[in-house]
C-alpha cells in the first residue's frame, strides 16, 4: 500500500511516501527548484518519491494533505472582519492566491498528477502531532506542537496512544509563541519564516539572566503567561493581524526604536532584545511542557512545529520538566507535515500496525556510483578514485586535518533544515580560524553565528553536557549543549560565546563512512570532532544532486569534494562563472 | 516576421494581465467594503469578536479534543 503525504502553499513545500506502513522517501521541493523555502505544490519531491519507488500515481492509494484549507480560509476571512477597515491592503494582496491556488488543491492534485483516487485532508496540528508520535518509539506519549499558526491552532498538547492521537487543548490564533519569535526576528531586521535561528544564535550574546536583562521584563508587557503554560498576546502590540508587516508602533516604543533595517549592525541592545525573547519562550514552553506532564503523567514527550527547531530550548527541556525522554521530528516545522499525513492515514485512520520508527534522515534522493561517475565524466571534470572505503576515509581525514574544506555527498540526501553528513562540509574544529575560513571561503554568514559539531554518539558525553542517555533528536542536530569547559580551548570553532554547541551525534549504522571519518580524526589530532555545516552556500537550499555540489564547490573556495567514491580537487578544473557572492542574501 | 509577431503577443498577454489585476483588485475592493465592511459593521454592533483578545483569564487553554473522526470528514476540506 501507498500513501503520499503533500504539504505546501505556506512554507517549506515537502513530500514524503510511505510504502505498507514505512516511510522509503521525503524530500523538500526547494531542493529541487533550488529556491530556498520554496512554498509552490511540491511536483518534483513527489515524483522523486515515486520514481524512487518506480511506481505511478496510479499506485497510490491515497493522498493526503497537511491542513484544511477551508477551514484556514475562515480564519483567513475572521481576521479581515475583526480588524476592517485595517486589513484592506493584505486582503487585496492575499486574496488572489486563496481564490487562484490555496482554496484550488483538490483540482491541483487531480489536474496535475492526473490522480483520481482518494484525497484525505488532516488538521495541520494533527499533521505535526503525526509526524513526530508515530515516527518516534515510543507506544505512548505525551505530545506537544507548536508552531506560527495552522487553520486556528498555535499551540496543542495531547496523548499519543498507540494508534491513535488525542490532541486535547489548543490555544488558537493570534496568540503564538511562533509568531512572538518572528515579530522579534523582523524587528531585529531579520526575514520571518527563515531567520528565526540566527535571533537563536544571536540570544547567546545578549543578557541571558532574567534580572539582568532590561527587555525581558519589557517583553513581558506584550504576553500574558499563566501558570499552566497558556498565554495571550496584548494585540496592541503586534500588527501581524492585519498588516504585512509583525510589529506595531508600540512594540517598537517599548523596545526602544524603530524596526531594524536588513544589513543593520548588531548591537548589545539587538543581543539583548534576541536573549529576551528567547528567555520568555522558553519561560512559556517550560510551563506548558510541565502543564501537559501533570495532566498526562507519562514519562515520553514527542515534539513538533517550528519552536520544536529551537534546539537551544530543546537541550534544556529534560533538565527543566518531569520528562524523561524526548524525541522531536528532525523536519519539525511545515516540512515534516507531509509525513504525518501519510502515516495517521496508515496506523490512525485504516488502524495498521505501527511499523515505522525514523532512524536516519537520509530519506531523499541518492546516485549510484555509476550516476556519478557517468557525470563526471561527461562534464569532463578531473577527479581521482578512491580504491576502497578505507582509503577515502584516510584521505577524507588527511584532508580536514590539514585545514582544506571539504564537500561531502554521499546517501540519500537530509529530511529537513540540518546537514547531517550527506550534503555536508566538513573542516577541522581544532583549526582556532576555521570559522573565519569557512566564513571566507563558503558561507559568508553573520559573524555571530557559531559552527556546527558533530561527534560519534560513543564519544558524546566525553565533550559535551549532554542528557543521558544521549536522546536520538541529537542525531538530526536538534539539541544544544554545553560543551565541557576543558574542551573549549581545544575545539573554538564550534564552541559558542555560551560555551555551548549544537551538536550532532552519529551512529554507525547511520552513515558508516561519516562516523569512520570522524573516529579516524579522532586517532589522528586526538579530537573526534569536525565542523558539519550545510552543503550550500547562504541564500541557497542545501545541494541535492552531483551538479549541485560540483556547481557549489566551482563557485565557492571548497577545496575538495568527496562524492561517493570519487574526490574532486577544485584546483584541477576550471573555475565556473558561479558567482556565490551574488547570491550571497538570506 | 515571427519576433515581430511574438512582440505582439507578448504585449498584449501583458496588457491583458494587467487588465486584469486592475478589475481584480477592484472588484475585491468592492467585496472588501460591501461585504468585509456591512458584516464586520454589523457584528461589531451586536458585540461579536472573531478573535479571543480577552485578557485575565485564569487560563488560556481551550478545548480542541481532536481525535479520530468517522472517514468521510477526511475527504471534507473543512
Ligand atoms: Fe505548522
Amino acid at each position: 500500500m501507498y500513501i503520499l503525504g503533500i504539504g505546501c502553499y505556506y512554507h517549506d513545500a515537502s513530500a514524503t511516501l510511505l510504502k505498507d506502513g514505512v516511510v522509503v522517501a521525503a524530500a523538500e521541493e526547494e531542493r529541487f527548484t533550488r529556491k530556498k523555502h520554496d512554498v509552490r505544490f511540491p511536483i518534483n519531491a513527489i515524483m522523486y518519491c515515486l520514481k524512487s519507488q518506480n511506481i505511478t500515481v496510479d499506485d497510490l492509494d491515497y493522498v493526503g494533505f497537511y491542513e484544511k484549507p477551508f477551514l484556514k480560509f475562515e480564519r483567513v476571512l475572521y481576521q479581515h472582519l475583526e480588524y476592517f477597515p485595517l486589513s484592506l491592503k493584505t486582503f487585496l494582496s492575499s486574496i488572489p492566491s486563496w481564490i487562484n491556488q490555496k482554496l484550488r488543491v483538490m483540482r491541483r492534485i487531480r489536474k496535475t498528477l492526473k490522480y483520481k483516487g482518494d484525497v484525505l485532508f488532516i488538521q495541520h496540528h494533527m499533521a505535526h502531532a503525526a509526524s513526530t508520535f508515530l515516527a518516534s518509539p515510543y507506544k505512548k506519549a505525551a505530545i506537544v506542537t507548536v508552531d506560527g499558526v495552522g487553520e486556528w491552532t498555535t499551540t496543542s498538547y495531547g496523548v499519543g496512544d498507540g494508534n491513535n492521537i488525542h490532541l486535547m487543548k489548543h490555544i488558537a490564533f493570534p496568540h503564538s509563541i511562533g509568531l512572538l519569535y518572528s515579530t522579534i526576528t523582523a524587528y531585529l531586521g531579520f526575514s520571518v519564516n527563515n531567520s528565526e535561528y540566527k535571533v537563536m544564535g544571536l540570544a547567546a550574546y545578549g543578557i541571558m539572566d532574567r534580572k539582568k536583562n532590561p527587555y525581558y521584563k519589557k517583553l513581558l508587557k506584550v504576553i500574558d503567561i499563566k501558570e499552566d503554560g497558556s498565554f495571550r498576546f496584548d494585540l496592541r502590540y503586534f500588527i501581524f493581524q492585519h498588516a504585512d508587516r509583525m510589529p506595531s508602533k508600540k512594540l517598537c516604543k517599548l523596545l526602544g526604536g524603530p524596526i531594524s533595517s536588513r544589513d543593520s549592525e548588531m548591537t548589545q541592545r539587538h543581543k539583548n532584545i534576541s536573549a529576551a525573547v528567547q528567555l520568555i519562550t522558553e519561560d512559556i514552553l517550560t510551563n506548558v511542557l510541565k502543564h501537559v506532564h501533570k495532566v498526562t503523567k507519562l514519562d515520553n514527550i514527542v515534539i513538533a512545529g517550528g519552536v520544536a527547531l529551537n534546539s537551544v530550548y530543546n537541550g534544556k527541556i529534560l533538565r527543566n520538566t518531569p520528562f524523561k525522554n524526548i524525541w522531536i521530528q528532525p523536519n519539525a516545522s511545515d516540512g515534516g507535515t507531509s509525513m504525518g499525513v501519510p502515516l495517521y492515514i496508515y496506523n490512525t485512520l485504516l488502524g495498521k500496525k505501527r511499523k515505522y520508527h525514523l532512524k536516519d534522515a537520509y530519506l531523499g534522493p541518492s546516485f549510484t556510483t555509476k550516476q556519478i561517475k557517468k557525470f563526471l565524466d561527461s562534464n569532463k571534470i578531473k577527479y581521482s578514485t578512491f580504491k576502497n572505503d578505507k582509503e577515502l576515509v584516510h584521505k577524507t581525514v588527511e584532508l580536514v586535518s590539514g585545514d582544506n574544506v571539504i564537500g561531502w555527498f554521499q546517501y540519500g540526501m537530509e529530511w529537513g533544515p540540518r546537514a547531517l553528513g550527506a550534503r555536508s562540509i566538513l573542516a577541522n574544529p581544532c583549526n582556532p580560524k576555521a570559522k573565519e575560513l569557512l566564513n571566507t571561503k563558503v558561507k559568508h554568514r553573520e559573524k555571530f553565528r557559531p559552527f556546527a559539531p558533530v561527534v560519534c554518539e560513543d564519544d558524546a558525553l566525553k565533550y559535551f553536557d549532554c542528557d543521558l542517555p544521549v536522546p536520538e533528536p541529537t542525531d538530526y542536530m536538534l539539541m544544544v549543549y554545553p560543551i565541557h569547559k576543558k574542551w573549549h580551548k581545544k575545539i573554538p570553532s564550534v564552541t559558542h560565546v555560551d560555551g555551548s554547541g549544537r551538536l550532532q551525534t552519529i551512529r554507525r549504522n547511520q552513515n558508516h563512512l561519516y562516523y569512520d571519518v570522524i573516529k579516524t580524526f579522532g586517532k589522528k589530532t586526538g579530537i573526534p570532532i569536525l565542523i558539519n555545516t550545510s552543503f550550500n552556500i547562504r541564500g541557497e537550499p542545501i545541494v541535492c544532486t552531483p551538479y549541485d555540489a560540483y556547481k557549489c564547490m566551482m563557485g565557492t573556495g571548497i577545496d575538495y569534494l568527496v562524492i561517493d567514491k570519487f574526490l574532486v580537487k577544485r584546483e584541477d578544473n576550471p573555475r565556473d562563472m558561479w558567482d556565490s557572492e551574488k547570491y550571497a542574501k538570506d | 516576421m515571427k519576433q515581430f509577431m511574438n512582440g505582439i503577443r507578448q504585449g498584449f498577454g501583458d496588457f491583458g494581465h494587467t487588465i486584469a489585476t486592475i478589475v481584480n483588485t477592484v472588484l475585491l475592493f468592492i467585496v472588501y467594503i460591501i461585504g468585509a465592511g456591512l458584516t464586520s459593521i454589523i457584528a461589531k454592533i451586536f458585540g461579536k469578536r472573531f478573535m479571543k483578545t480577552s485578557l485575565h483569564k485564569k487560563s488560556y487553554w481551550t478545548d480542541l479534543n481532536l481525535k479520530k473522526e468517522k472517514m468521510d470528514n477526511y475527504y471534507r476540506q473543512y
